[in-house]
């Protein structure tokens, strides 16, 4: 009996969840020009208008672009900091370990503008630089995770071993410690990724024209008219990063399987 | 110093923070092709003067010579050592071949030579039809296999090898027990192997030190250290043995208290304290007599070729290894004789009185 209504709890849960999902799924297919639930007749107009947006294009295009930057580099850096944090007793390194802490206990728009007032004197508000930037400061602390656990799981016999049969320390990091945490790179890249394609509040602060993102466009326009366009938009970015998400499972999943 | 292939001396490790040194003054010299097993309890710095050698950690002092040359500034890469691991730690994310064919990769072998080479390795060790699989497919003894060939394919200077047989069953340790040795006597490469079992260090090596609490307490040919145990430690460590103290009454004769007179052949002066032992095994049944002992059996092991018993004379207790085709063999409770020849009793050591 209790446990009917438990399942029954939980559902509900999962509705309250996905409700407003739910919502914009089903006003991206409404043919009025106003937002409101529930439509009265549907069609594939809305995002017909907005592959036609060319606005909504170049910026997508430039999401994309600045992701890819975002992924890889917050890879790189994570990765030269992990070992450092993982296979080094330096100095200061609780100190470090806080530092990357700090962004997710920080909200976002306290970020932003401390971004912003520090990109600003060197010029790279609004530029390419300066996005991505922006973005490394928010996604550096998950590939951080993310990759310090997989580094932490290596084996250092394993590395000991490849160093008594010849290979160089750097030969180590290439044939064994790389692979061997390959998977906290992907996923912290795709976390990285998503990350940066659905940053809204930070990006606000920094881009303006030049370099739009695909978020800020959506408020831009948000801010002029409320019409399903903005839906059937918003569809799409979830779409992305489900793709995104499905397709590093199989990846990953593939190779574990091997 | 120069016919030896590896040569150590002095060698200390006192790990940061430790009050007392893990290794102490450890030496050693071993030839070319030859097998010295390290040997000792839990702790006492085995794989410590292991890991100074294959470079993994640096010495806080002492030497380390191979073929005469000093090699504890070189680089772990450039050691050109072998090594098997307690836990094997082969490569998981490459196959067998790609494990065996690691080592010589890094050393610039060209590919046209490496494929047979790996081959042979593998064939060796019984794994020929196997390199394709991923290592984390082998069993436990295939995987130690793997890292043997690992080890082997590069023709080191010299193989280290860390309790390589701690992880199989008995079964299999014996198997591959006789296979490492074959294998090195085979390859005639010089190495050193680590083991905190007797069985496996007097079967496999051609030379054993016994090692306590960091220091090397004997080192010799596993018969010197079976048969002429440099102390009780030793004793003790190496097989079994029925230790008796007491006074020298006469040359070669010593007032064992409550066993009575212990005749043994070895030089102590009348009145001094000697410690004597005998191994289970040198006690032979015999009719009461001089050097013999006669009690009650309290206990009875059935080993097969072999009768463990253990009687008490006196309030102490004697073990012995009989024979099992030795006649009719005594049962629990019967009184019996067990009598020992001075020549196979074990002078330990010798304290003024
Ligand atoms: N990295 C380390 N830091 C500090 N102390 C260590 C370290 N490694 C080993 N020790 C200490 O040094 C001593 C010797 O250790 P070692 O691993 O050489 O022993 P072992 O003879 O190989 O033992 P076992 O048979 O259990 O493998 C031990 O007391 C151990 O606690
Ligand atoms: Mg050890």
């Amino acid at each position: 009996m209790s446990r009917t209504l438990w399942h029954f709890l939980i559902a509900l849960l999962y509705l309250f969840l996905l409700a407003p999902i739910l919502v914009v799924v089903i006003v991206s297919f409404d043919t009025r020009q106003y937002l409101a639930f529930p439509p009265e007749s549907l069609s594939f107009g809305s995002y017909a208008k907005v592959f036609a947006n060319q606005t909504f294009i170049s910026a997508f295009g430039r999401s994309v672009m600045i992701g890819l930057a975002v992924g890889l580099a917050a890879v790189v850096i994570g990765t030269l900091l992990s070992m450092a944090l993982v296979r080094y007793r330096f100095r200061g390194r609780e100190g470090v370990n806080f530092l990357i802490l700090a962004p997710f206990l920080v909200p976002h728009i306290v970020l932003a503008v401390g971004i912003m007032l520090v990109l600003a004197p060197m010029q790279l508000l609004d530029s390419y630089t300066g996005i991505i930037l922006a973005h490394l400061g928010i996604t550096v602390p998950y590939t951080v995770r993310t990759i310090t656990m997989s580094l932490m799981s290596v084996d250092r016999r394993v590395e000991e071993a490849a160093m008594v049969h010849g290979a160089t320390p750097f030969a180590v990091f290439r044939r064994i410690t790389l692979p061997l945490i390959a998977p906290g790179l992907i996923a912290g890249g795709v976390i990285a990724f998503l990350i940066s394609f659905d940053e809204a509040t930070i990006s606000l602060f920094i881009v303006s024209v030049k370099v739009s993102t695909l978020p800020t466009e959506i408020y831009n326009y948000l801010e002029v008219s409320t019409d399903p366009q903005i839906a059937a938009l918003s569809v799409l970015l979830i779409a992305v990063s489900i793709v995104v998400v499905i397709a590093v499972e199989k990846l990953i999943g593939l190779r574990r399987a091997l | 110093m120069s016919e030896h292939h590896v040569v150590v001396e002095n060698l200390v490790k006192t790990y940061p923070g430790a009050a007392t040194p893990s290794v102490d003054h450890v030496s050693f010299a071993l030839p070319k092709g030859e097998m010295l097993a390290l040997l000792g309890p839990s702790g006492c710095g085995k794989t410590t003067i292991l890991r100074m050698i294959a470079g993994l950690i640096e010495p806080t002092s002492g030497a380390i010579q191979l073929n005469g040359r000093e090699i504890s500034q070189t680089p772990v890469h450039k050691r050109n050592m072998g090594m098997v691991f307690q836990a094997y730690a082969l490569f998981p994310h490459m196959t067998v071949a790609g494990n065996v064919a690691f080592g010589l990769e890094m050393r610039g072998v060209p590919n046209s030579e490496r494929g047979p080479k790996v081959q042979r390795a593998l064939d060796m060790v019984k794994l020929g039809h196997l390199g394709d699989r991923r290592v984390t497919q082998l069993s436990g003894g295939q995987q130690q296999r793997c890292a043997i060939a690992r080890s082997l394919v590069i023709e080191p200077e010299l193989l280290l090898l860390d309790e390589p047989l701690s992880n199989l069953d008995a079964k299999l340790r014996d198997e591959m027990r006789d296979e490492i040795r074959e294998i090195q006597s085979r390859t005639g490469v010089t190495a050193i192997f680590v083991t905190h079992d007797q069985d496996e260090a007097l079967s496999m090596a051609d030379r054993l030190a016994v090692m306590s609490a960091g220091r090397i307490e004997q080192i010799g040919t596993p018969r010197e250290i079976f048969d002429a145990p440099a102390n009780e430690f030793v004793a003790g460590f190496i097989g079994a043995g029925n230790f008796l103290s007491g006074r020298v009454t006469a040359p070669g004769q010593a007032e064992i208290e409550g066993l009575g007179p212990l005749r043994f052949a070895a030089p102590a002066s009348v009145g001094s304290r000697v410690q004597l032992m005998v191994r289970p095994h040198r006690f032979k049944l015999a009719a009461p007599g001089p050097n013999a002992f006669t009690g009650q059996v309290e206990s009875l092991v059935y080993r097969g070729q072999i009768l463990t018993l253990a009687i008490t004379v006196g309030g102490r207790r004697l073990t012995a290894d009989l024979h099992t085709h030795a006649g009719t063999l005594p049962a629990k409770g019967d009184t019996v004789t067990l009598a020992v020849a001075p020549g196979d009793v074990t002078f330990l050591s010798e304290a003024a009185a």
